[in-house]
């Protein structure tokens, strides 16, 4: 009976995860392995064609270690941007934590196309950077601000930065504050105790935090799009591409999966490289 | 070891003070209690003299020297916290060697160190623990030994046994003072249970609203209390408010409700009109009616195993009586009061300071 009760409580869970996760992910991993066709999305039967058109092709391979570099060093810019604000944060009076909080949750108030938009009005080449700087005399030619690694980076990270300090904060916060003062009356300096009590102690928000940023920086397309204008080649862009574009969806399903597959593969070298043992 | 000494220190936040001129010195190896109810101010003055607060006014000396500027990591404490705050990221070992690792002690000795430290409390065997696989116990010993591996200058505890259930607790108290008299350190020690700090203390300290109101061993604090307060926060007491028969230099004779006289020694320097004397419990014994001091009624009984208490109406109020089991009397019985003539304590304080106007 018991068992019963609980199995109906699962159903409309399991039965949404089913049908938008579970079933979806089949549906490609099977759409990945039909037969390109010339004029329709797929034919008949089954082949590996989509993926060797993905790793024979270094236009298309070559993107996948892109895409990860690029997430990688999304994460790490968030990390060093966002720690010391959840440190602030943490740190400050109560009256004052609703207001940061909400300055740092304020980003996501605003859609992510009209964020990427500004930014490339900042830093296009007759953008407010380039023209102040030229303005001012200090550079002649425009920098390559935007249309480059650079440029994405940038605003993949203000975009994505919340997600990275909301984990470190709350793993930040829920550190009993003794623990610090145990440290300083064992003889460590305000850097010591930083180094070997609260950075160690965070661990579990780094990770999530890094985590989060890195798997919404790959998949990531309308920042990398308009920011990097198409000549920052990220294995999602050329998903969409080849689904929607180039109508081959054996290609486009196969190009998604591996990038799905490579995802969680940094992730768990990640998660392993970093594993908490102490909680 | 080490002399500690608090010379009128003051704290203050804002416009509120949480210490308003603290006094005291703590002798070598003695064992020190700071007890109030909280907000008495026992904590902000563990935390001053640990150096996690300023202070605002005033000064700390450890063996003379005056530390108040001293940051919390020169001061050469040893602190364990109610929440124990062990590092949870590292072995009770690592935990351990922390404060050793901190004062650049060779490999050899730390290990050393803290292989001694952990015979001690106990713990060898779970030297490779994280504080997480421990009990509350575990934890407990295992802060004790962090604080002490690194032999401080001073001890600090603060509340340690407040998050431990009643057996471990008093299995701790004892653990604790004989490891403190063992090792011989000057410990200062706060907490908001009486039981803790008489059991454990040399000198127990009483504080409230941010003033010490007593400092003494703790059989002067709960026989010879300072004041009605510190009487009624250390121990249950019953207080009779009599009126002064006769005043002699050494004894006071006070007038009972029944025409009794109660004789004490002691009482106020000046002549008074009534004086407020406290008897505890314990030292009010029942007699048949007629043959104490008083005489009552039993309005409530409890029994509570080795002790059976009586709440008893009389014309002096409702008084707590505690006896043992061997003396059984029913609710609603008529019963006399004796007193302990010897330990009636006579209270200093402005309530009975009131001299009879010359009429």
């Amino acid at each position: 009976m018991k068992r019963a009760r609980i199995l109906m409580l699962i159903a409309p869970v399991a039965a949404l995860i089913f049908l938008f996760i579970v079933l979806p992910y089949v549906t490609v991993l099977m759409m990945s392995f039909r037969a390109p066709a010339e004029g329709q999305p797929y034919g008949a039967g089954f082949s590996v064609e989509g993926y060797r058109q993905f790793f024979s092709q270094s236009y298309y391979a070559l993107s996948l270690p892109q895409t990860m570099g690029l997430g990688i060093v999304t994460s790490l810019v968030c990390l060093l941007l966002g720690y010391p604000v959840a440190l602030h944060i943490a740190t400050a009076p109560k009256r004052w934590r609703g207001l940061l909080y909400g300055i740092v949750l304020s980003p996501l108030l605003v859609g992510i196309v009209v964020r990427s938009y500004g930014w490339t009005i900042l830093l296009g080449n007759a953008g407010v950077i380039n023209t102040t700087l030229r303005n001012l005399g200090l550079i002649e030619r425009p920098l390559p601000l935007m249309y480059n690694e650079f440029g994405v980076v940038l605003a993949l990270a203000h975009v994505f930065l919340p997600f990275m300090v909301l984990p470190l904060l709350a793993s930040l916060q829920t550190a009993d504050p003794a623990v610090r003062q145990a440290a300083r009356s064992l003889g460590a300096g305000r850097f010591t105790v930083f180094r070997r009590v609260t950075l160690p102690m965070s661990m579990p928000g780094i990770q999530s935090g890094c985590i989060l940023v890195f798997v919404l920086a790959i998949s990531s397309y309308v920042t990398p799009a308009l920011v990097g204008g198409m000549r920052v080649k990220t294995t999602t862009l050329l998903v969409v591409d080849a689904l929607i574009d180039q109508f081959q969806w054996p290609f486009g399903s196969a190009m998604a999966l591996t990038l799905a597959v490579s995802a969680g593969i940094v992730v768990l070298i990640f998660a392993r490289l970093t594993r908490i043992r102490w909680s | 070891m080490t002399e500690v000494s608090l010379l009128s220190l003051v704290k203050s936040y804002g416009k509120s003070t949480a210490l308003k001129g603290i006094s005291l010195d703590v002798g070598h190896g003695e064992f020190v209690s700071l007890l109030g109810p909280s907000g008495c101010g026992k904590s902000t003055t563990l935390k001053c003299i640990a150096g996690f607060e300023d202070v605002t006014d005033g000064k700390i000396l450890f063996d003379s020297k005056d530390i108040s500027r001293k940051l919390p990591e020169d001061r050469d404490i040893g602190m364990v916290f109610q929440s124990y705050a062990l590092f949870p990221h590292m072995t009770v070992a690592r935990n351990l060697a922390f404060g050793l690792e901190m004062r650049r002690m060779a490999r050899s000795e730390i290990a050393d160190r803290v292989a001694r430290a952990m015979d001690m409390v106990q713990l060898t065997p779970y030297a490779d623990r994280y504080p997480k696989a421990l009990s509350g116990g575990q934890q407990q010993r295992v802060a004790l030994a962090r604080a002490l591996v690194i032999e401080p200058a001073i001890l600090l505890l603060d509340e340690p046994l407040a998050n431990l259930d009643a057996k471990l607790r008093d299995e701790m108290r004892g653990f604790i003072r004989d490891l403190q008299k063992r090792v011989g350190i000057t410990t200062i020690y706060v907490t908001h249970d009486q039981n803790e700090a008489m059991t454990m203390s040399d000198r127990v300290v009483v504080m409230f609203d941010g003033e010490i109101a007593q400092a003494a061993p703790p059989e002067d604090v709960y026989d010879r209390p300072a004041s009605e307060r510190v009487a009624r926060f250390v121990g249950n007491a019953n207080i009779l408010d009599l009126a002064v028969a006769d005043q002699a230099d050494a004894e006071t004779s006070l007038s009972l409700p029944g025409g009794g006289r109660l004789a004490v020694t002691g009482g106020a320097d000046a002549p008074v009109s009534r004086l407020r004397v406290m008897a505890r419990p314990e030292q009010i014994a029942l007699t048949g009616p007629g043959e104490g001091h008083i005489d009552g009624r039993i309005a409530k009984r409890y029994f509570s195993g080795g002790h059976v208490e009586y709440h008893v109406d009389t014309d002096c109020g409702t008084l707590n009586v505690l006896c043992p089991t061997t003396q059984n009397v029913a609710e609603g019985a008529n019963v006399g009061l004796s007193f302990d003539t010897r330990r009636l304590w006579p209270l200093p304080g402005a309530a009975h300071v009131t001299a009879e106007p010359a009429a």
